[in-house]
């Protein structure tokens, strides 16, 4: 391999590669021959004690500074540094700014858990910040103030049917008979398109609540009506029982059944 | 390439030393301008900041006090005003005009500021008195004022519980269809209704108020400059006219009211509501409450907005405080840190 | 001593990214009920007897 490198590239790599102490010495005497003369040095070294340690670097300035002039630095090399020094590791005269008990781990520790403070912090923060937004999107107060209807269950005698409107849409309530829920029960469900039982369409068997939309295309039923007792719709023949189920016609499923709920403190009936 | 220069990595057993340190040792580069070190300039700056205020606050509290040089300024508006009134003969417009004086009567008197409680950051409404303020509205104001953005639903859990704001909301009837045969009907109200309008739109309403048309109270208190103490003050301000002002047939003199002359009459007067909590029902108690009310009406995410505000400060110091200890952590190599020349092995010639 | 619970923290905590973020993303959530908790309780306390909650129980018995 190393014999298909270029001569002048591996000899440049070997240069490099050397220590620096083992430099040719064309290299350090050309440094070393720079004339003191090109430098006219008002020479001043300071040199500094911390903690016992001598400072080994001296800064040298061309001039003083006046008023009118700006300090201007001039550095000298260092005389003292051995050239073995290890420069990763910082010089001694930084020990100065040590602390005295330092404790490696502990202070890791330190930063890790300033950092982690910091990071659910703002975690925290953040997922305030998203979730704040979201709520603009959620429905606004007048919107859900309207989404509930109430109904007075005293108003509404046995055997009779109420629509109402709830979200643009009508809402059948019949309060059933005994007769009528027999009836309902009595249905085998082997005999349903859409097989549901009528405890499943309801909360108490006396009330039956369900959206007066028909599965088929969306007309209003008519109440008390059709070949089963329940509902008919006129537009095209759709046949539902007194549980709203569909029994003849083109609809396919039963009438839709709303979340509701008994409100018996109050002996209404919320729909919504 | 004579020489290699390199950096110490530093290690965490580093912390940050102060800006002073850093600077000394990095350049040794002595007292400055402002002192030895930056604590001592902010001294500097400090005491340089305050001697400069007191110097200029004394000087132009001086100049134009000094009746010598009075006359100077004097002269020097005599002649914009000659210079104004020469451009306005030749029909020209000049960059700068003359000051009108202020008119308490065309603007209406300043309030005075009142320390309503929630005025304060930490303080949200007194809830008890948006209750009474509301009685307040309902017995006198609704008589010609309306509410239309203002509904029962709101008052639940602000001032009223749900059942007495149905209460309130079913003494009312609202129209509503149409039903099945088409007619429209009527329907005692629901929490979903607004305030009963005192009237069926503008024109039945300036009919009935001499052509003054009764504001809707919804936003009112963001809707006038001065907001509480505006209405507060003009609530309380009737008084008789200053001699020299004469007020028209129907209008009523009110300092606090742009113009002076307003159509509303004096509306609250001691005793004319009375309150189930024992409060004293003078009028000044009937403004105050009402005003807090209609404020509420304005802004009624105000307590929700206040207490999210003060959270949000307290979690942006803490952010704040760990942003600038992770600012210092991550420097604290760059501050500490000291180039070190490393030479070949050759010796100073 | 000292150093020994050190060492447990870090390698408990701090040694892996993965027990790193599951530590924040728990402390996050903590750090927020115990924010709100102790932010609602200092609004209320600052705030006695003015606010909704604090009246409404001399009405809703009437009902």
């Amino acid at each position: 391999m190393a014999s298909k490198i270029a001569p002048s590239l591996l000899t440049s790599r070997t240069y490099w590669a050397r220590p620096i102490s083992a430099a040719p010495t064309a290299l350090t005497a050309s440094a070393a021959k720079v004339p003191k003369a090109t430098v006219p040095l008002v020479h001043r070294s300071v040199n500094a004690h911390i903690n016992g340690a001598q400072l080994s670097s001296r800064t040298n300035f061309t001039a003083n500074n006046t008023a009118f002039s700006q300090k201007r630095f001039y550095a000298a090399p260092v005389y003292k540094a051995s050239p073995d020094t290890d420069v990763t590791q910082p010089p001694r005269e930084q020990d100065a700014y040590k602390l005295q008990h330092h404790d490696d781990i502990s202070s890791r520790n330190f930063a890790y858990f300033m950092i982690g403070t910091y990071s659910f912090i703002g975690a925290a923060a953040a997922k305030n910040i998203v979730t704040d937004y979201l709520v603009h999107f959620a429905a606004s107060a007048d919107v859900l103030a309207l989404a509930k209807v109430e109904v007075d269950m005293a108003s509404i005698p046995e055997g009779k049917n109420v629509i109402l409107k709830w979200r643009g849409k009508p809402v059948f309530i019949r309060h059933r008979t005994a007769e009528e829920i027999a009836e309902a029960n009595s249905v085998s469900l082997s005999e349903l398109r859409d097989p549901e039982t009528d405890a499943d369409r309801t909360k108490k068997p006396e009330w039956l609540v369900m959206l007066g939309v028909c599965t088929h295309l969306g007309c209003v039923p008519i109440g008390e009506a059709g070949e089963y007792g329940g509902w008919f719709c006129p537009c095209h023949g759709s046949h539902y029982d007194i549980s709203g189920r569909i029994r003849k016609g083109p609809a396919p499923l039963n009438l839709e059944v709303p979340a509701y709920d008994f409100n018996e403190a109050d002996g209404k009936i919320v729909i919504g | 390439m004579f020489s290699r220069a390199a950096y110490t990595t530093g290690t965490r057993a580093f912390r940050a030393p102060s800006f002073a340190q850093g600077r000394m040792a990095s350049t040794q580069a002595g007292p400055g301008p402002f002192g030895a070190d930056r604590k001592a300039a902010i001294a500097w700056f400090t005491k340089a900041a305050a001697g400069s205020a007191i110097l200029g606050y004394g000087v132009s509290n001086y100049i134009a006090t000094d009746e010598r040089i009075a006359p100077l300024s004097k002269a020097l508006s005599d002649s914009v005003n000659a210079l104004q009134k020469k451009a306005d003969d030749l029909g020209l417009k000049l960059p700068f005009t003359v000051a009108h004086a202020f008119s308490t009567a065309d603007h209406g008197l300043h309030p005075p500021h009142y320390p309503w409680d929630h005025y304060k950051p930490w303080k949200t409404y007194d809830h008890a008195s948006i209750r009474r303020g509301f009685q307040v509205y309902k017995e006198v104001c609704s008589a010609c004022h309306s509410m239309e953005y203002i509904h029962y639903r709101n008052l639940v859990g602000v001032s009223h519980t749900e059942a007495e704001a149905k209460e309130l909301a079913a003494e009312y009837e609202y129209k509503d269809g149409p039903n099945d045969v088409g007619e429209m009907f009527m329907r005692p109200g629901k929490l979903t209704d607004a305030m009963p309008a005192p009237y069926p739109n503008e024109e039945a309403a300036r009919a009935a108020n001499g052509g003054a048309y009764p504001p809707d109270l919804s936003c009112i208190v963001r809707a006038r400059h001065g907001e509480e103490d505006y209405i507060f003050s003009l609530l309380l301000g009737y008084c008789d006219p200053p001699a020299g002002v004469t007020v028209r047939e129907g209008l009523h003199y009110n300092p606090y009211f742009p113009g002076g002359a307003i159509a509303m009459a004096r509306a609250l007067y001691d005793e004319v509501c009375e309150y189930d909590d024992g409060t004293p029902n003078n009028a000044s108690q009937l403004a105050k409450d009402v005003t807090t009310f209609l404020s509420w009406a304005s802004y009624p995410e105000h307590d929700e907005r206040k207490k999210m505000g003060l959270k949000t400060l307290a979690i942006s110091t803490m952010l704040l405080g760990l942003s600038v200890w992770w600012k210092r952590f991550k420097w604290s190599y760059i501050k500490s840190r000291k180039i070190v020349y490393k030479p070949g092995k050759f010796d100073e010639v | 001593m000292a150093s020994a619970i050190a060492r447990t923290t870090y390698n408990l905590f701090f040694r892996r990214s993965s027990s790193y973020m599951v530590g924040i993303f728990a402390s996050a959530f903590a750090f927020e009920i115990a924010f709100d908790g102790a932010a609602d309780r200092l609004w209320d306390s600052v705030n006695k007897g003015r606010q909704w909650k604090d009246i409404r129980s001399k009405y809703i018995e009437e009902q």
